[in-house]
């Protein structure tokens, strides 16, 4: 909502500062976007005419013409081509500075000078140089000069012209949904007024008393057919009217706060919205059916039938559904309600009779309505919102009295107010206690009333009979009043919610079982970052066929923005595998991210949501260095598998079991599934395709993990405890042995733990060979065993005798060769 | 006799030049062998006193012990002067160079800020609370006292899903408001942070999925001025002593008094402006009390909620909201 200073001024006193203004207004709730202060513009530049107009002498594009100031003749050389004898244009004098345009770090001045050997006394301006936006003044765009009205006063100052002579503040207010009464002049004001505790001026909106027998109700009835939707509904008729251009006062008016000037009557119904917060419509009532039997035209507010077509002033045709609501005559309809008129009544150059309606509309309706059919207006803006239903017939007559003295005509008596069920105002029961008790600070009962009181809130109950609490009725223009509550806090904006005290926060101590699992994250979140990794955040949108890289379960949007955002993730790999080739393209060659977030995934028609930690890996393993052959070495599946068994080893998770998927994945080269137990899945990791990591510009081996955190964190183990530091050597007993390429480590693993030789502490395995001495098909795995007892030193026959039975079950359950 | 005597001095001598001599520990090795091993020139004196006179032997083999426990001593200086030669590179060090980088991983600008925040909250006595980002319009809207057509939903366009109870995206985390109270009695202390999301077109400012953190309380005879004092104690801590806020009267529907957050400190007027809006905030509105089975005559409380992205933004100088979900390296190990 745009108003300016003055415009406000006109509806109530205050001794501020346009800074205080904005001040005050902001600490009331009504946050002030933006100040642009107005007049002191194009100081040196005047209306002038044309008187004659020459070629110039020594150059084709240029002319040399005499223009009048008002004052005399001068010279002025001009390259436009636009215009000719006659015409008015603004002209800037010598001494003067263009206005300031964006860029511009210095004015730009005009001097006496010659153009091409003849003098120029000062240029004649284009609405760019002036840098104003001619349509918005009521002016013809033009590529040259600006070319002023016909009635232009020659000599007359270019702000004068333009009506900003006299200097003003436009400011621009956030008004929040809950307040659609401050979406006018008239309730800022009243703001204003209660808290300065200065009237509020309402503005007159007396009426002429209508000659005998022309009465308004010989003209128009209304009918409302449909009074849930529409409970009140008011007309006005005035003849005779002469339509035309605004008088100055009102065009600026519009103009200083962004509305474009249209013509004397459009303009007063605006100017009326403005100042009162009442949509009106006009309609011309010459265009509405009347019966052959001169019986009044009926206004009818009806639900339109359902594929009712109609056009809106705007020239757009709608199709209206069964439940939205038209303002009518016995045979079309004339207005969506509420929101824009007809094409078929709109005021038009030769309109002589107006119809002024004044109406309340259902909220909900009209916001159906817009949204339904893409309409927004400022109507349909404040019908929405709530409009004042007490306020129509102050506002219809004030919009026909200014009719009258603006494009005047003859006033029919009366008006056709239909009203069937006047709503009841709200009754709201405040206890006085309820200040402190919210608020913090005590306030006195008397206090109380006033503040109510200023803003026309009206106590029911008397005040000598006030005791604990008291009764207010709400006025019909605050629809956001309902409870005690809301009555709390039109005294705390009064008193002023800067003032209220703060007071040291008290100690409860919340529970919430995530309150554990939020330090879990971190936990794992160090663990990660300290292993080099960083963390990335990404989307939760992503794109269909990422998501389906892996897994067909994924839950679309039914609105989505875009194709590349309209599904959930359901793994956090698709974005990491996106974060990679944003940091490959840009040259970030090595990679290593991990992310913590959620996923969602859809079984049987029902969307789940569940945290997972994932990791990428790409490029080189360590940071770059100046020597040696580890600067050469990229990542691969042993590095992801690193990390991933650091997580596993601090959660205190055992039994995970690692299994390879013997065929490739849409996603993967080659990878593995882990599971607890062997059973319960906890997620998974490999290489990817490398024609995948292609289409994602990627060039070293890409590897990926991700991991179910909700099963990982459910699963933990219990945290630390000691065991004693051994007191006794141990015995080492190494061993090389030939298998073939199938058996795996898992498989020697498990024939120790089936043999279980005395007193085995640790088996390590330190080297995996292929090449020289070992035969195709096989490769030499070399494990360290180490035997200790807790309470004494082993002895070297008890050591040898438990490692033979080992070895032993390695050749005949391995086929291994033990080599020497 | 004194030939033999004289002998051993001489010995001694060489055998003190010799070690002197040797530059590396081999030549010295060869010098101990040569004068002390079983061929040396010590063990020859030593069979050599067999041929004095019987009464001069004690005197002439202290002499030769003397000499000999001498050399051992000049031998252990001289082999420790070596060995730490030795020990040295050919070409000293060039200190100036770069040591070899350690990998470090760093957390993300938004898990940082977030924890610096939840850790101001926890020292209050609030614990994390979390709820479902996929919701229902009940607990996202409803329950808040927005109901369907109200004009406050239309600034929070919504993403739904395409599944059959057509669930939404949740568009702030005051929904987990709702679910905490459901299901635990008064009073409440906890704070929220998460992922929230709303149907903006990515630019400078918006990414549809960003994040809010929410806090509510929930006591017998909490006041305005208790929030008031919360929020300031908070903010004091993440943005430091200096800043200042302002509250002002504002508009949510599950807040009746609403309240808007200023702050201002010398970052924000070196911005060129007064005041920056941070936060929503305001007392839990009755109607909400009532959808949760709470009596908004017994308790009462405040709840506010503000954008994570937009203080980090704020606390690291970061003018595109978009780098926070690039994770471009360059960006992430900045923080």
């Amino acid at each position: 909502m745009k108003i300016t200073q003055n415009w406000l001024r006109e509806y109530v006193d205050f001794p501020w500062s346009t800074e205080e203004l904005v001040e005050r207004l902001t600490m009331l709730g009504l946050e002030v976007e933006g100040v642009q202060k107005l007049g002191g513009e194009f100081a040196g530049i005047v209306v002038a005419q044309v008187v004659t107009r020459e070629k110039h002498p020594n150059a084709d594009k240029l002319s040399v013409c005499r223009v009048n100031d008002g004052q005399g003749e001068r010279q002025i050389v001009c390259g436009a081509q636009n215009f000719q004898a006659g015409d008015k244009v603004p002209l800037i004098l010598p001494g003067a500075s263009l206005p300031l345009k964006a860029g511009d770090t210095a004015p730009f001045t005009i001097k006496v000078g010659k153009i091409r050997s003849v003098e120029s006394h000062g240029m004649l301006c284009s609405h760019e140089e002036l840098g104003i936006d001619p349509e918005a003044i009521g002016h013809a765009r033009a590529d040259g000069l600006l070319l002023l009205k016909a009635d232009a006063r020659v000599g007359q100052s270019f702000a004068e012209y333009l009506g900003r002579a006299g200097s003003d503040v436009v400011l621009d207010l956030e008004v929040t949904p809950n307040r659609p009464d401050l979406n006018s002049l008239i309730g800022i004001a009243r703001e204003v007024a209660a808290l300065t505790g200065n009237p509020l001026k309402l503005p007159a909106a007396e009426l002429p008393s209508a000659g005998p027998g022309s009465s308004v109700t010989e003209w128009v009835s209304v009918r409302l057919e449909a009074p849930d939707l529409c409970p009140r509904y008011s007309a006005r008729l005035v003849r005779g009217v002469r339509i035309g251009p605004s008088p100055d006062w009102l065009r600026q008016a519009l103009e200083k706060v962004g509305l474009r000037s249209i013509n004397n009557v459009v303009d007063v119904s605006n100017y009326v919205m403005l100042e009162t917060g009442q949509p009106l419509h006009t309609f011309d009532y010459r265009l509405l059916h009347r019966a052959a039997d001169g019986a009044p035209a009926t206004v009818v507010v009806r639900r339109a039938t359902g594929g009712e077509t109609f056009t809106t002033l705007d020239g757009r045709v709608h199709s209206l559904g069964a439940d939205q609501l038209l303002i009518a005559d016995e045979q079309k309809g004339i207005a969506i309600a509420g929101i824009m008129g007809g094409q078929n009544t709109e005021i038009r150059p030769d309109t002589v009779d107006v119809l002024i309606e004044s109406a309340y509309f259902l909220p909900t309706n009209i916001r159906r309505t817009s949204k339904a059919l893409g309409l927004r207006t400022d109507a349909s803006y404040r019908f929405e919102r709530g409009a004042d239903v007490g306020v129509g017939d102050y506002a219809s007559r004030r919009c026909a009295a200014l009719i009258l003295a603006t494009a005047g005509g003859e006033l029919a008596g009366g008006v056709v107010d239909a009203y069937p069920e006047p709503l009841k105002a709200r009754e709201i029961t405040l206890r006085h206690d309820r200040c402190q008790i919210l608020l913090g600070v005590g306030m006195a009962d008397d206090v109380q009333a006033q503040f109510l009181t200023r803003l026309g809130i009206q106590e029911v109950t008397r005040p000598e009979m006030r005791g604990a609490w008291s009764i207010w009725r709400v006025p019909s223009w605050r629809v956001d009043l309902k409870r005690e509550a809301d009555l709390v806090e039109e005294l705390a904006r009064l008193h002023g919610v800067d003032r209220l005290p703060s007071t040291p926060p008290r100690c409860v101590l919340g529970t919430h079982p995530f309150d554990a699992i939020f330090d879990q994250l971190a936990v794992v979140r160090n663990r990660l970052t300290s292993l080099g990794l960083d963390e990335a955040q990404g989307q939760t949108l992503i794109g269909g066929a990422a998501a389906r890289l892996v897994t067909a379960d994924m839950v679309p949007l039914a609105n989505p923005l875009s194709s590349d955002m309209d599904t959930l993730r359901p793994s956090l790999l698709p974005g990491l595998l996106d974060t990679l080739r944003h940091n490959l393209t840009r040259g970030n060659r090595d990679v290593q991210l991990f992310e913590i977030g959620r996923v969602f995934t859809q079984a049987n028609g029902v969307a789940k949501e569940g945290w997972r930690v994932a990791v990428a890996l790409t490029g080189a393993r360590s940071p770059g260095f100046w020597t040696g052959e580890e600067r050469e070495a990229k990542c691969d599946v042993f590095d992801i598998k690193g990390v991933v068994e650091s997580l596993i080893e601090l959660l205190g998770l055992r039994g995970v079991v690692y299994q390879r998927r013997p065929e490739a994945t849409p996603l993967f080269l080659e990878s593995a599934t882990l599971a607890l137990g062997g059973k319960l899945a906890l997620g998974q990791l490999g290489q990817v395709q490398p024609r995948l990591a292609k289409q994602y510009d990627l060039r070293d081996p890409v590897l990926l993990a991700e991991l179910d955190l909700d099963v990982l964190l459910q699963r933990r183990g219990a945290g630390a405890s000691f065991k004693a530091l051994p007191a006794f050597p141990g015995s080492r007993r190494d061993i090389a042995m030939l298998v073939p390429e199938s058996t795996s480590h898992d498989a020697v693993q498990s024939v120790v733990r089936q043999i279980k030789p005395a007193n085995l502490e640790t088996v390590e395995l330190f080297d995996v060979f292929r090449g020289k001495h070992v035969p195709e098909g096989q490769k030499s795995l070399a494990y360290a065993f180490i035997y200790r007892a807790a309470d004494r030193t082993l002895k070297d026959e008890e050591v040898t005798a438990a490692h033979a039975r080992l070895v032993e079950a390695f050749r005949t359950q391995l086929a291994a060769q033990i080599r020497e | 006799m004194s030939t033999l005597l004289d002998r051993i001095d001489a010995v001694k001598q060489a055998a003190l030049a010799e070690l002197r001599a040797a530059r590396e520990l081999p030549a010295l090795d060869r010098a101990k062998g040569a004068f002390l091993g079983a061929e040396g020139q010590f063990t020859t004196l030593m069979k050599e006193l067999g041929t004095l006179a019987k009464e001069l032997r004690p005197l002439a083999g202290k002499a030769v012990n003397a000499a000999k426990q001498e050399l051992e001593a000049q031998l252990a200086v001289r082999r420790e002067e070596l060995e730490l030669s030795a020990a040295l590179p050919k070409e000293p060090t060039d200190f100036t160079l770069p040591g070899r980088p350690r990998r470090l991983g760093k957390q993300h600008p938004l898990t940082q800020v977030t924890a610096d925040i939840v850790k101001a909250f926890r020292k209050l006595g609030f614990a994390v609370a979390d709820g479902p980002e996929i919701e229902d319009e009940y607990h996202c809207f409803d329950a808040l006292n927005t109901p369907a057509d109200h004009p406050a939903r239309d600034s929070q366009d919504t993403f739904f899903l395409d599944v059959p109870s057509r669930p939404l995206l949740r568009t702030h985390t005051s929904s987990v408001q709702i679910r905490v109270m459901e299901k635990t009695p008064p009073p409440i202390r906890i704070i929220v942070p998460g992922r929230v999301f709303r149907r903006d077109n990515a630019d400078a400012t918006h990414n549809p999925t960003f994040h809010q953190i929410e806090g509510l309380y929930v006591d017998k005879g909490v006041t305005v001025g208790d929030l008031k004092g919360t929020v300031e104690a908070v903010f004091q801590d993440l943005l430091g002593n200096d800043v200042k806020l302002r509250f002002r009267p504002h508009y949510f529907s599950y807040t009746e008094p609403s309240l808007e957050i200023d702050f201002t400190n010398a970052l924000v007027k070196k911005l060129g402006k007064d005041w920056l809006e941070i936060a929503g905030c305001g007392m839990v509105h009755p109607g909400v009390f009532e959808k949760v089975g709470y009596d908004p005559e017994v308790w009462s409380g405040w709840a506010f909620g503000f954008g994570i992205e937009r203080i980090a933004m704020l606390r690291y100088g970061i003018t595109d909201i978009r780098l926070f979900y690039e994770n471009d390296t360059r960006f992430l190990r900045q923080f």
